[in-house]
């Protein structure tokens, strides 16, 4: 009737200005990448591709390395480690938990050096593999958390069947648990591949070798162009490229990570 | 049952008391026996700079690597994170075998050790009193040498020639004084339209001392004492040099953007074309021109007369930590050959850092070059071990007196900026 | 990994000493969490534990760079208060923190309230304003670098069109309270949607019928909710109001790139502070001491806000 239309174009309206506000960095960042001294052109994403310090093939590769092995050992920890902090009761569960938690109230100013001092005496200084590891530490409060409230969310009864089928802990895990927080993993995933695909301080303090580098460091050398004068856009086409990856990954698991969330989220 | 804390607790503990032990006995690695001569023999070295240096570095590298066996690998940093870059490498006791940094950086990092030393080398290598005073002062600590010069960029003035014409002044008769400097451009700044007459860095302590402090020099007056430990702001001559370009700005002869410019679009602003004449770093000659303005350059003066300028630049010295002091050495001391300096900075319009090579085959070409070499040695470079906390820093103290000279309470600002400054000189 | 242990079905009734094939159901469960838990025990413990440890330890000393540390406790810790920084980045870092979540929080609630019903065009706008999250921190703060500078941005010129401006204006650094607008602005911007995730997550969790027997018993929309959907999402507010406070906290990318600190240090944030004492003043003691000491802040203050959490939920 009369007021549900009302309604209904009120949240319309709503939804669609805010929806408009919030795409317009990005979007205006695309045009504002594209736009040259004489009009519109590719002109920057050249400048950002060919020139002295800009992005190179290996800088990629090595951003997609860094992610993959954080993705991957994020994935690893925290679904055994959340498999752990839902199922089952053991010693010192409460305090690990709570130290992973504090891993979010330490700054990275704070800790880095001393990590810096620690992967050197790993022998994993200067490699991407070291700076994996750092990242999926980084990581763990987010998705042990995620992971954690997945597995709670499980009725007690499918595992429990499971068992009485004569399944082990293993394979009841990988052949029942796992399709069954399959949501909250895809989003652990995604997080951990945003913050690896997009993270600048810690490569930038962990990684010597320009071969090593990754993407975001190539952009972020693009923010001083000659003598330290800013090639604005330059870097709007970084930020451009860098987010491209993101979003169509976004746009393809836009459902998953909305349930991943609502079984990961809920015991709060 | 040890409980899972107390047993990473014990972990930790051991780790830490072995790395502790490393650390210790690592420490103090100088060798007792004198130290070998420049060795070539085809080690790969590493070399850090900072992003604004990065083109110079890798000149010099690329030159050295095409004649010598050893090689040389340029690493270039953004420069607001390298010195984060190089705290974080030297604290791990991972320093590449090279490293450059701005000169006015250069006392800090030599008093930490942070770089071999090198007097011995130095000394024997015969260049000690050919290179810029400024920058060997810079790398020494305690009467050790331990940075040589690497690039060389001073402050001057900068002022384009078709707004002078337009403005009706002589654009071959740049200002001798501060004070024509002040009124050359409240000429220009009359033409109105987007046009000013001159642009500072008001937010942005490091362009500020870099471009007002040679006129307090030339005054005759200072802004340091000669170790770093007292500060001299509140000079007359320094409260003087304020007043004048504070009087600019409120004219609005000084473009209102001077205010809220903290760098990195000082050179954009100049590459407009519509700035009259503004103090700013030499090797912006080639990059304004590059965008079809027409420049002319002339040495920053005093209130009265008189010239100086700002020795600015970077210093490299060879990482503490490296085991290949020989070979790194081997390139430092390339890089002061007449060789290096003429064929690598020189020719791409650089100032030579020996100052025995101010006039070369190249600088002849263009009369703007020879009026910069000369004011090597005019100018100063100042020294501190606190400078980057005292001065560069947007956090610093320094920054805040400036604001307030220029747009607060000027008295006030640079008598407690003093005091403050002084302690931060101090401090540690 | 493989098991050593019998499926459960052939556990013994009663308790038997600990041996190898005499293990409780309980302690072999718990054997067994312990294994699945142990690759998170590791990272935290070598990535986390020991370089905090070695953090705190050279917070006791005179630490620099190359040269071997010096014994100096409780200096670090005595001198903070003479840091002429630290005062006023304590007040601002709360006063930031304070208008941060205010706002933050009432736009994310806002968004999932808007957003909570299946609708046509809900799937759009929950993309459009989670989508901020996929440019890194950053990234985003040069983006809004650029998009508030004079130099390529349009805010400038809207405004100078709309005749609401005059002349020249810098965001990032005209005054303190626009530099401070300004990262407020970008966080907003890029922290809005995934706040609103989580509270949306909360709010679904509420059983339709209990709505349906608010209504039926008569009340307001707004008396549900405040009864009854602002009480059942306690512990989702509680863990955003967490995230947000500590993220606040801790603020320095926003202000390291977008305001560096400016304009007169009036948006200094504590954790520029530290980085200013380890990387630029190269005094990594009092770096750690000062960390030590907003750890220890920040455990404090997570600890009563969970324990508040606690009690009320119960």
């Amino acid at each position: 009737m009369r007021t549900g239309v009302l309604k209904s174009w009120g949240y319309g309206a709503t939804g669609g200005a805010l929806a408009i506000l919030f795409l317009f960095p990005l979007l205006w960042s695309g045009w504002a990448s594209l736009r040259t001294g004489t009009g519109f052109g590719l002109e920057n994403y050249d400048r950002l591709f060919t020139s002295d310090n800009g992005i190179r093939p290996h800088h990629v590769i090595n951003s997609i390395t860094v992610s993959a092995l954080t993705v991957g050992g994020t994935l690893l920890v925290s679904t055994l480690g959340g498999y752990a902090f839902g199922r089952f009761r053991f010693p010192g569960k409460e305090t690990l938990f709570l130290v992973t938690l504090a891993i979010l109230m330490v700054p990275y100013a704070t800790i880095l050096i001393a990590l810096y001092v620690l992967l050197g005496w790993l022998g994993l200084q200067d490699s991407l593999i070291g700076l994996s590891l750092v990242l999926i530490m980084f990581q763990l409060p987010f998705s042990l958390f995620m992971m954690r409230n997945s597995f709670e969310a499980i009725p007690l009864e499918l595992e429990e069947s499971a068992q009485v089928d004569g399944c082990t802990t293993v394979t009841t895990l990988t052949r029942i648990l796992l399709p069954a927080v399959r949501p909250g993993l895809i989003t652990v995933g995604l997080f951990a591949f945003l913050t690896s695909w997009n993270e600048f301080f810690a490569p930038l303090i962990l990684l010597n070798s320009t071969d090593k580098f990754t993407t975001t460091l190539a952009v972020v050398n693009m923010r001083t162009a000659s003598h330290g004068s800013i090639d604005y856009a330059a870097l709007e086409a970084g930020v451009v490229v860098m987010a491209v990856p993101c979003l169509i990954l976004f746009a393809f698991m836009q459902r998953s990570y909305v349930r991943g969330f609502i079984s990961g989220a809920l015991k709060g | 049952m040890i409980s899972r804390r107390a047993q990473l607790a014990i972990a930790a503990s051991a780790v830490l008391a072995a790395g502790l032990l490393g650390a210790c006995s690592e420490s103090g690695g100088s060798s007792t026996t004198p130290p070998a001569a420049a060795v070539d023999d085809g080690a790969q070295l590493t070399l850090w700079t900072r992003a604004a240096t990065e083109a110079v570095s890798k000149a010099y590298a690329e030159a050295y690597n095409a004649t010598h066996k050893n090689k040389v690998a340029v690493t270039a940093y953004p420069n607001e994170e390298y010195p984060a870059k190089l705290a974080s490498a030297a604290g791990a006791k991972a320093l590449p075998d090279l490293f450059g940094s701005d000169v006015v950086f250069a006392p800090q990092y030599a008093s930490q050790g942070l770089w071999a030393d090198i007097t011995e080398r130095f000394a024997a290598s015969g260049l000690k009193d050919k290179v810029s005073p400024g920058h060997v002062r810079a790398g020494t600590w305690e009467g050790k040498t331990y940075a040589v010069p690497h690039t060389v960029d001073m402050s001057v003035m900068l002022y384009n020639k078709d707004l002078y014409t337009r403005a009706g002044l002589d654009p071959d008769k740049p200002p001798t004084t501060l004070q024509e400097f002040a009124d050359h451009a409240r000429k220009i700044d009359k033409l109105g339209g987007d046009v000013n007459g001159t642009y500072f860095g008001g937010n942005c302590g490091g362009c500020v001392e870099f471009t007002f402090w040679p006129s307090v020099w030339a005054s005759g007056g200072d802004v340091l004492d000669a170790d770093g430990k007292n500060a001299k702001i509140d000079s007359k001559e320094m409260a003087d040099v304020f007043a004048l370009y504070r009087k600019l700005y409120e004219e609005q002869v000084a473009a209102p953007a001077s205010k809220d410019e903290a760098g990195p679009t000082w050179l954009g602003a100049l590459q407009g074309g519509k700035i009259g004449i503004a103090p700013g770093p030499s090797v912006w000659l080639g990059l304004i021109e590059e965008k079809g303005v027409k420049m002319g350059v002339a040495p920053i003066t005093g209130l009265n007369g008189g010239e100086s300028t700002f020795i600015g630049g970077d210093s490299i010295g060879i990482g503490a930590t490296s085991t290949k002091a020989a070979q790194a050495w081997d390139f430092l001391q390339w890089t002061l050959s007449d060789e290096a300096q003429v064929e690598v900075i020189a020719k791409n319009k650089g100032v030579p850092v020996r100052t025995d090579l101010a006039s070369n085959k190249y600088s002849s070409a263009d009369p703007r070059i020879v009026t910069i070499n000369s004011l090597v040695a005019k100018g100063k470079t100042p020294y501190a071990k606190n400078f980057n906390a005292s001065f560069n820093d947007p956090q610093s103290p320094w920054l805040q007196t400036v604001r307030g000279a220029l747009f607060g309470d000027a008295a006030k600002s640079l008598a407690d900026g003093n005091g403050a400054i002084t302690k931060s000189l101090q401090q540690g | 990994m493989t098991t050593i242990l019998t499926p459960p079905t052939h556990t013994p009734a009663r308790p038997v000493r600990a041996g190898r094939r005499g293990l409780t159901r309980a302690r072999r469960r718990s054997l067994l969490g312990a294994l699945y838990a142990a690759p998170t025990a590791a990272m935290v413990g070598a990535f986390f534990v020991v370089p905090l440890l070695l953090v705190v330890w050279m917070s006791l000393h005179k630490w620099p760079l190359l040269a071997p540390a010096t014994y100096n406790a409780p200096d670090n810790y005595t001198n903070i208060s003479e840091n002429q920084l630290i005062g006023s980045a304590i007040a601002f870092t709360l006063k930031y923190t304070l208008v941060m979540t205010v706002l933050l929080f009432g736009l994310a609630f806002g968004l999932a309230l808007l957003v909570q019903r299946r609708r046509t065009g809900v799937g759009f706008f929950r993309t459009a304003f989670f989508l901020p999250m996929a440019v890194g921190f950053a990234s985003a703060s040069l983006l809004f670098l650029g998009l508030l500078s004079d130099e390529i941005g349009p805010v400038n010129e809207v405004l100078r069109t709309l005749g609401l401006v005059d002349g020249y204006v810098s965001w990032t650094s005209g005054s303190s309270t626009t530099a401070l607008s300004s990262a407020v602005l970008l966080v907003l911007w890029r922290f809005a949607g995934f706040n609103m995730l989580i509270l949306l997550t909360g709010l679904q969790a509420i059983p339709l019928e209990i709505y349906e027997a608010a209504r039926i018993d008569g009340a307001s929309r707004w008396q549900i909710f405040r009864r009854v959907t602002l009480p059942l999402m306690r512990p989702t507010i509680a863990l955003v109001l967490t995230l947000m406070t500590t993220g606040s906290l801790l603020a320095f990318d926003q202000f390291w790139i977008l305001t560096r600190g400016g304009p007169d240090n009036s948006t200094t944030s504590l954790v520029m502070v530290i980085y200013r004492e380890a990387f630029i003043r190269l005094d990594l003691g009092s770096a750690a001491a000062i960390s030590v000491a907003l750890l220890a802040v920040l455990v404090v203050v997570n600890i009563i806000q969970l324990g508040v959490l606690r009690r009320r939920s119960s």
